[in-house]
């Protein structure tokens, strides 16, 4: 469209990532495997990445790479662990080599803990950390080192969950893990801000995939009852809000977390 | 079209978009319109809504213009019946309409008059609840949902010293835009906010400006104000079904400022490990 500011893309072309080449960190949960073929839909060539090195991982990890090429776009797989910075930095090196740079980067490790605070014991929490934490910030530094150096901006995405703004009762790990990983995001946009990369982070609210939800079928569940929209939210209705904040459009929104609940933390 | 594109696409549907005679209003029209959208542009200024709406007309989307004072409320329902009237139904109400109220530095508070405080709160805060009440019934009517999406700002969360009440104003939007999602969520009606950090409303006019821009979006992590055509993107975004799953939210859109804020950009502890 053409106007006063010159040629703006919008209408639809504002959603448009041709050309853009991203990592999605997770790719084997119901979200990141959403993100995934969101970006790919959009146009972006996907590089899909497990968070651990377990089997039965890395291959929900291909399968979702085999999606992605029925849609005719240039993808590949790659295992990590993301909890291990060493290897998510080489991975990383990898992946920038094999697309020929990174623009987005996509984080969905989740492990979730169901567990009263006075029996979780070190271990636990440590764990519920490393994953939901620590990995999300091996990945962003690793992938920031290549965007810093690429000067050409960037966007991350950490895909969250409404646990890290509110709480609930067993769930204190994940809670503060989900909590810190908001922090962060805001940490990192202000620093990277400058150099053109935007950081951003999508809450997810009771989904039906989420592993806190227990059963999803609302006429089941007093969770889902409770949420104004009255049903858990699909995988797919994450991708489009993924894929707005993966575009070129979006370079004026950083440090945010964007809520996509069914207006469950709108309400008393 | 891919399924993922159709969700934000808005063929078929109809618009109202109040404050569409310049900047974010007119920028939000337009790209609501490239999205596929018909348009009522409503404003106080008729020559300036004349003009996003003849500019809607050569983007090949239909658009009308309707001068309208947001402050009252009779004009707002008629603003809803036109809608109706000219295009069969309404799809997206989009409140932007809104007016700064700015003091010179040496202002005092008690310098502020009781109109000056209820312009500020019926333009910025009524006129939304207006124009929302009107076209929630309407969509209710027709009996399959629709989008409400306001505008409020950044001034909402963090405050001006040189002003009285925009703040408060668009903190009641930010609040508003939540009672009424909880209200009309059974209506299928989703209702969010825009909330805008520095924007400018138009491209520089001259090299002055330009210069004085730049300076001012230096303390953000964006290093710049924000363009008003990328509101664009984002009112399609929440008038689609892209977000199908979301209601009474607010989206920041400021270049990082709300994110930080604490210390000027560049600011950064010295730390030796």
């Amino acid at each position: 469209m053409q106007n006063e500011w010159g040629h703006v893309r919008s209408g639809l072309d504002a959603f448009d990532l041709t050309g853009k080449r991203a990592l999605v960190i997770g790719a084997a949960s119901a979200a990141g495997a959403a993100t995934a073929l969101a970006l790919g839909e959009a146009g972006a060539d996907v590089t899909v990445s497990s968070i651990t090195n377990d089997g039965d991982e890395i291959m929900a990890v291909k399968r979702v790479q085999q999606q992605l090429a029925k849609l005719g776009r240039r993808s590949s797989t790659v295992a990590t662990d993301v909890t291990l910075g060493q290897g998510v930095q080489v991975m990383v090196r990898q992946v920038a080599k094999g697309l020929g740079g990174i623009d987005i980067l996509v984080n969905a490790p989740d492990l979730f803990l169901g567990k009263s605070a006075d029996a979780t014991t070190d271990v636990e929490w440590n764990k519920v950390m490393q994953v939901n934490l620590t990995g999300t910030f091996h990945a962003c530094r690793a992938v920031g080192k290549e965007m810093l150096k690429q000067a050409t901006g960037g966007r991350i995405i950490n895909v969250t969950s409404v646990l890290g703004e509110r709480a609930i009762a067993n769930a204190a790990a994940y809670c503060a893990a989900q909590a810190g990983v908001l922090n962060l995001t805001r940490a990192l946009a202000t620093e990277w801000g400058p150099h053109g990369i935007t950081v951003n982070a999508i809450a997810q609210g009771w989904m039906q995939h989420s592993a806190a939800i227990g059963n999803p079928d609302p006429a089941a569940n007093q969770t889902v009852r409770f949420v104004p929209m009255k049903r858990a939210g699909a995988a797919d209705e994450l991708g489009p809000l993924a894929v707005y904040l993966a575009s070129d459009s979006c370079g004026y929104i950083t440090g945010q977390v964007m809520f996509v609940d069914g207006g469950l933390t709108t309400h008393l | 079209m891919t399924p993922l594109l159709e969700r934000f696409n808005l063929e078929g549907k109809v618009a109202i978009v109040t404050g569409a005679g310049r900047g974010l209003g007119r920028q939000m029209a337009l790209a609501l319109a490239d999205a596929g959208a018909d348009i009522v542009c409503a404003a106080r200024t008729a020559e300036q809504v004349d003009r996003t709406a003849a500019d809607i007309r050569t983007l090949g989307r239909r658009a009308i213009s309707q001068p309208t004072d947001v402050r009252d409320s009779a004009r707002c329902d008629a603003l809803i019946r036109r809608a109706v009237d000219e295009y069969g139904k309404l799809d997206i109400m989009l409140s932007n309409a809104g007016i700064g109220d700015m003091r010179g530095a040496n202002a005092e508070l008690w310098d502020v008059n009781d109109d000056d405080w209820h312009d500020t709160l019926d333009v910025n805060l009524s006129s939304a609840f207006y124009c929302a009440r009107a076209a929630s019934k309407q969509m209710t009517g027709q009996g399959h949902g629709g989008t409400i999406i306001n505008v409020a700002s950044g001034t909402a969360m963090r405050a001006y010293p040189m002003s009285f009440g925009y703040g408060a104003a668009k903190a009641g939007v930010i609040a508003l835009t939540k009672s009424l999602s909880a209200m009309l969520v059974k209506h299928n009606i989703r209702v969010n906010c825009i909330i805008p950090g520095f924007v400018t409303q138009g491209p520089a006019r001259s090299e002055q400006e330009a210069i004085f821009t730049q300076t001012r979006g230096r303390y953000l992590p964006a290093q710049r104000l924000g363009y008003a055509w990328e509101l664009g993107p984002l009112a399609i975004f929440l008038a689609s079904d892209a977000s199908a799953y979301v209601t009474g939210q607010g989206f920041i859109i400021d270049g990082g400022g709300l994110a930080g804020g604490l210390a000027p950009m560049g600011f950064a502890p010295d730390v030796a490990v």
